[in-house]
């Protein structure tokens, strides 16, 4: 019984990722410009790598037919999530920092640039 | 139990595949080199966890390591473009 449970979560929490990835993607095509498209990155990052793994650990654990080698890959996979967790938001805002003061992207459709004004253009 | 889990995963892995080929175009089409590894990244880091999915749809753990390993590699790309793009030299 409770491999059932494990696994209808870990296909639903698949599903969501699944979801969340599509989302991003989308949003990453159609957001004007950059800084707008690191929300959709990284929502497409965390929900859709995060949670999969999560997902996949989940269903790993509860199907018993893949056998004793499952454990390596739930253990694995739980490892990874964790670590996807910091890394892609630690790459993320590198990346941003150094959009913005090396002045690559451009802030266009922008009305108001605080960071302009309080840093005296960084 | 193995049906279940298979034929749920059949039907999930084209969506994921789709999903890539739109982050692809964001990747060709990015205006500025912050976009492209913007794509990229968050491109490398969907295919780890495709990996993963996709090595319990084969029945085998030996994609997870693969998995694990792109993910590293993704963020030191963009730790690297980072300090590229900040000091004009890719740190020693």
């Amino acid at each position: 019984m409770i491999d059932l449970i494990l696994v209808a979560i870990g296909l639903t929490l698949i599903a969501v990722g699944v979801f969340y990835d599509f989302i991003g993607a989308i949003g990453l095509l159609r957001l004007p410009n950059f800084f707008t498209r690191l929300h959709a990155a990284t929502a497409g990052a965390i929900g859709g790598a995060v949670v999969p793994m999560i997902g996949a650990a989940l269903v790993a654990l509860g199907a018993d037919y893949l056998g004793p080698p499952r454990f390596f890959l739930a253990g694995a996979a739980f490892a990874s999530s964790i670590l996807l967790m910091i890394l892609s938001q630690a790459g993320s805002h590198a990346i941003a920092r150094a959009a913005y003061l090396s002045g690559e992207a451009r802030v266009e459709p922008a009305l108001h640039d605080a960071l302009k004004e309080r840093e005296g253009g960084g | 139990m193995e049906s279940i889990v298979t034929s749920v995963l059949t039907v999930l892995i084209p969506l994921y595949v789709t999903s890539f080929l739109i982050y692809v175009v964001r990747v060709v089409k990015g205006p500025t080199l912050p976009d492209r590894v913007l794509a990229v990244d968050s491109l490398g880091y969907d295919i780890a966890a495709f990996m993963v999915v996709l090595s319990i749809l084969l029945k085998s753990p030996l994609m997870v390591v693969c998995g694990l390993s792109l993910a590293l590699w993704i963020y030191a790309l963009d730790i690297y473009v980072a300090k590229f793009l900040e000091a004009r030299e890719m740190g020693g």
